[in-house]
């Protein structure tokens, strides 16, 4: 009993992860209707933005705020450099999509002429694991878990009870109706984008913590996982994605403790498939019948 | 003079190229040809690799593992890869292609390559792990005697005859038939199926035949290598690949190679010269890459369609318009002239004048005569299709509500509704584009409900769609020429050996009839432009003249009339008329009242999902539920 808490406590700090990024991936999606494949690399870029913060100052909270301000700028510049360049000129969501593959190129391949390509690593001093009702947690992890659940909080009520949460919705419902009845579909698109990157850079923060050591590669093999528990839960649909995260992010962290931790990208991969075969829209919908439904 | 450095150097580039060119072709048959995005494509190129070491090299000695090891000679090794390498894509090809589309297929693929990566590096049992596999050295050398300073010019040459090789081979397969239906589904899946092919089944064969070509790029990557391991591929590095066919002109072989040529061999070497930097043993090598990702966004911004860009391919079209001249405007203009010459049409534009006139003249009592009328009852002749209790649910909604009618062969019958009434969704439901949640639905005498919508249109019955769903990037005579499905002609064998009878790689009787229509349907002069760029009223004549190609015994039009000027109204009565007088049956959807007085000989009414009334439309101008249904209680007086 005692080893299924265990494990049970490590998966829900993975699935807190895993919701984050998957989060600020579908809000990508959402408003500009392009899966973003450099998404992973900003996780990376806000990685190793607090890694240099942490160098100098030795500050935690400082650590996070820059992996948050560069992953937002990051995700910022990407929207309004590229995405919605190609989006505006009706390049289609497939070439776009190309597109984002040379840009997570570029951005790994930047990142290993600054830092080189070998792993690097946080200066966090641990405490020593809290008994938090049947878990076992340390303060880091407890930090990952309340601030994911805090960014949860305020990503609700910000989609669903701000304007600029409904410009949202509405934007991914219909662009062009958006755009016809005076939403500002260009600004809300580089908005949310902002908003994602805060949240991704973040999270590659907190994985960077949980992980223990990274490289400039690590943000585009996790990248597989958020993409899993994206389409588990239903591209371009916030909550349902979170939902999707935490089933995700617990599978593999059970199949991980009972079968084996090196092919986690494998389980993940074989739970995509499954997904994708039974329920191309998402684990929350009906499954479509006919390949043109 | 030049140094044997420089010799040596320019070999090892061109047979790097000429190694990279062959897995460029194979990727362009799925991207370039069958549009599929295919991150996984390096995949292939890896297993053809260790593939191909394995089967040569000896058992393994401790503590180096992995399968195999049977020291097999090079040929045979190729021929196990290429075998191994297509195995694989038809695994994947069979999940991923199965249902999904854009990027849902590009995700499942990247997750295959990733698995395929994670396994080979971790489970060292099958290619020894990280460590990878070596051992493959001059693979024929000794047997051919080749000594081992003269080996690297003949392995070059070697794989400038496979290059070639398989060059040809795609250069056939470009022409055929088989590559046009390959670029069918590319343009537009929907009508491609509408027309009798069966997406799966050629999405997978393309795939399958990618990942062999990519299979034999991969042996001999592994010769020119001796070597492969985890480091040699990591998946990003297909980015490299993607680049080279993007920017060459996916679709076009010749474009393909040129990229292979400008992304390999001038950015690659060219960044290979610049000075290191002393301690960052990555910076050049990145800078390479980075490189090769702008160029690749770049080019996707600035020039999607590459350097040499896919071309038209232009037939011979008899006649003295027959040579395209550069100025497309000007024949789009003679062809819509010669429109506005047909017989009848002002005494058409005078009645056709959109829906809500044609409402207007259910409740007036005009004696025009419906010149299509038949002689014979539709009663005595026998029903070719037969819709019974067909219902279809979405959610809460009842799209098709137990929608029941029938429709006599050899005659137009219109079905008409309010929008909203159902029809599009019943023309789904029977075609096989929706599958039906009740009812069954007969044609000819045979239970077709829910088949694929292939299997339907190849029984003969074939629909359009409320949008012209032509192939836009296909030129009209060719979105013709494939309208009618050949089960003989399509496949990839004929394409390689021809159609039979002379050497083209279009059967000559082919071309001759959709020659035929499309003089009939005044559409010569266009038959060499590409489809997309027509009219609207155009892209509605070639759907038709598609019709008239593919001969079907039942054709459904939704909404012909939809868009387009009421002036071409004659000519589409006139070309119903003709689909019937070649034997075929027509369900015609159309919201102009007046153009459905005109050709059907009776009508099928809907609203709400149901069949509310059927009959010749004379019967039915009088007939009130029809009134209200279409103008509601209070003004249908």
């Amino acid at each position: 009993m005692h080893e299924i808490f265990v494990t049970l406590g490590f998966g829900i700090v993975s699935a807190a992860i895993l919701s984050l990024s998957a989060v600020a991936f579908t809000l990508e999606y959402a408003v500009t209707n392009v899966a973003n494949l450099a998404h992973g690399e900003i996780l990376t870029v806000g990685a190793y933005a607090a890694y240099v913060v942490q160098r100098s100052t030795g500050n935690i909270l400082l650590s996070a705020l820059a992996a948050a301000g560069a992953g937002g700028l990051l995700a910022l510049g990407m929207q309004v450099l590229v995405i919605d360049r190609f989006v505006r000129s009706r390049a289609g969501s497939l070439l776009t999509f190309v597109a984002t593959v040379g840009i997570a190129f570029i951005l790994e391949n930047i990142l290993v002429i600054i830092f080189g390509a070998a792993n690097v690593a946080y200066t966090i001093p641990q405490s020593a694991p809290m008994q938090i009702g049947p878990f076992l947690w340390t303060s880091t992890e407890l930090q990952i878990i309340l601030s994911a659940l805090a960014i949860t909080a305020a990503l609700y009520v910000i989609i669903t009870f701000t304007k600029f949460g409904k410009a949202l919705r509405a934007v991914f419902q219909n662009r062009e109706l958006a755009r016809v009845t005076g939403i500002n579909s260009q600004f809300v698109a580089a908005a949310t984008w902002f908003l994602a990157g805060l949240v991704a850079g973040y999270a590659g923060f907190v994985l960077a913590e949980s992980v223990g050591t990274f490289t400039p590669y690590f943000g585009f093999s996790f990248f597989l996982i958020t993409l899993t528990a994206t389409v588990a839960g239903g591209l371009g649909k916030p909550f349902s994605t979170m939902a999707g995260a935490v089933i995700v992010g617990l599978a593999l962290v059970f199949a991980a403790a009972y079968i084996s931790s090196s092919y986690n990208l494998a389980f993940a991969f074989a739970i995509l498939t499954v997904v994708v075969l039974v329920r191309p829209r998402g684990l929350f919908t009906k499954p479509g019948r006919s390949m043109f439904e | 003079m030049i140094s044997q450095f420089w010799v040596d150097y320019l070999v090892s580039v061109l047979t790097e190229g000429a190694i990279f060119g062959i897995a460029a072709l194979g990727l362009n048959v799925i991207w370039g040809w069958a549009g599929d995005f295919d991150l996984a494509f390096y995949g292939y190129v890896a297993l053809g690799a260790y593939m191909t070491i394995v089967l040569t090299v000896g058992q393994p000695i401790p503590p180096s593992q992995y399968i195999i090891g049977l020291q097999l000679p090079y040929p045979v090794a190729i021929v196990g890869a290429i075998a191994a390498s297509s195995l694989l894509g038809l695994v994947i090809g069979l999940i991923a292609l199965r249902n999904l589309r854009g990027i849902y297929f590009s995700i499942v693929a990247l997750g295959a390559v990733y698995v395929l990566y994670v396994i080979t590096s971790q489970y060292v049992p099958l290619f020894n792990g990280y460590n990878g596999v070596f051992g493959l050295f001059n693979p024929l050398g000794a047997e051919l005697n080749i000594s081992f300073t003269d080996y690297p010019y003949y392995f070059l040459f070697f794989c400038l005859i496979v290059i070639a090789l398989v060059f040809l081979f795609m250069a056939r397969v470009s022409e055929s038939r088989f590559g046009l239906v390959l670029r069918s589904l590319r343009e537009d899946e929907r009508a491609a199926a509408a027309f009798g092919r069966n997406i799966y089944a050629l999405k997978l064969k393309a795939y399958v035949l990618g990942a062999a070509v990519g299979g034999l790029a991969g042996s001999l990557l592994a010769a020119y290598l001796t070597a492969f391991n985890p480091s040699a591929w990591a998946p990003l590095e297909v980015v490299i690949l993607y680049s080279a066919v993007l920017v060459g002109g996916k679709g076009n072989i010749r474009g393909v190679l040129l990229g292979v040529f400008v992304i390999f061999i001038l950015v690659q070497e060219s960044t290979r010269f610049l000075p290191d930097v002393p301690g960052q043993p990555n910076v050049v090598p990145s800078l390479r890459l980075i490189t090769i990702g702008l160029v690749l966004v770049l080019f996707l911004y600035f020039r999607p369609q590459g350097l040499i860009p896919e071309g038209r391919r232009r037939y011979h079209m008899p006649g003295p318009q027959a040579e395209p001249s550069a100025s497309g405007d000007a024949k789009l203009q003679a062809a819509s002239g010669s429109l506005v010459q047909a017989p009848g049409v002002e005494a058409m534009a005078a009645s056709a004048v959109g829906p809500s006139a044609g409402a207007a003249t259910i409740t007036a009592t005009s004696a025009r005569a419906t010149p299509a009328q038949s002689a014979v009852a539709p009663d005595s002749l026998p029903d070719i299709l037969v819709v019974d209790g067909l219902t279809k649910r979405f959610g809460g909604l009842t799209a098709v509500d137990n929608c029941s009618f029938r429709v006599p062969e050899g005659q137009v019958t219109g079905l008409i509704g309010p929008n909203g009434a159902g029809k599009s969704t019943a023309i789904d439901l029977i075609s096989g584009f929706k599958l039906p949640d009740g009812g069954t639905v007969t044609f000819s005498g045979a239970n077709i409900t829910a088949l694929p919508p292939h299997r339907i249109a190849r029984r003969g019955l074939i629909r359009t769609f409320q949008t012209p769903r032509e192939w836009p990037g296909l030129t009209v005579l060719e979105n013709v020429l494939l309208a009618k499905f050949e089960p003989d002609q399509e496949t990839l064998f004929r394409g390689l050996i021809g159609p039979g009878l002379g050497h083209r790689s279009i059967a000559e009787r082919d071309l001759a009839r959709a020659r035929e229509i499309l003089a009939e349907f005044g559409l010569t002069t266009l038959a060499n432009e590409r489809a997309g760029n027509l009219s609207g009223g155009q892209k509605r004549l070639v759907e038709f003249a598609r019709i008239r190609m593919a001969q079907p015994k039942l054709v459904i039009l939704d909404e012909p009339m939809g868009g387009v000027n009421p002036v071409l109204g004659e000519r589409m009565a006139e070309a119903i008329a003709g689909f019937v007088r070649a034997g075929t049956t027509v369900v015609v959807v159309e919201h102009n009242l007046p153009f459905i007085e005109r050709v059907a000989n009776q009508v099928v009414v809907m609203a709400q999902g149901a069949v509310i009334a059927s009959g010749p439309f004379e019967v039915l101008r009088s007939n009130q539920t029809v009134i209200d249904a279409y103008l509601g209680n209070e003004v249908g007086v």
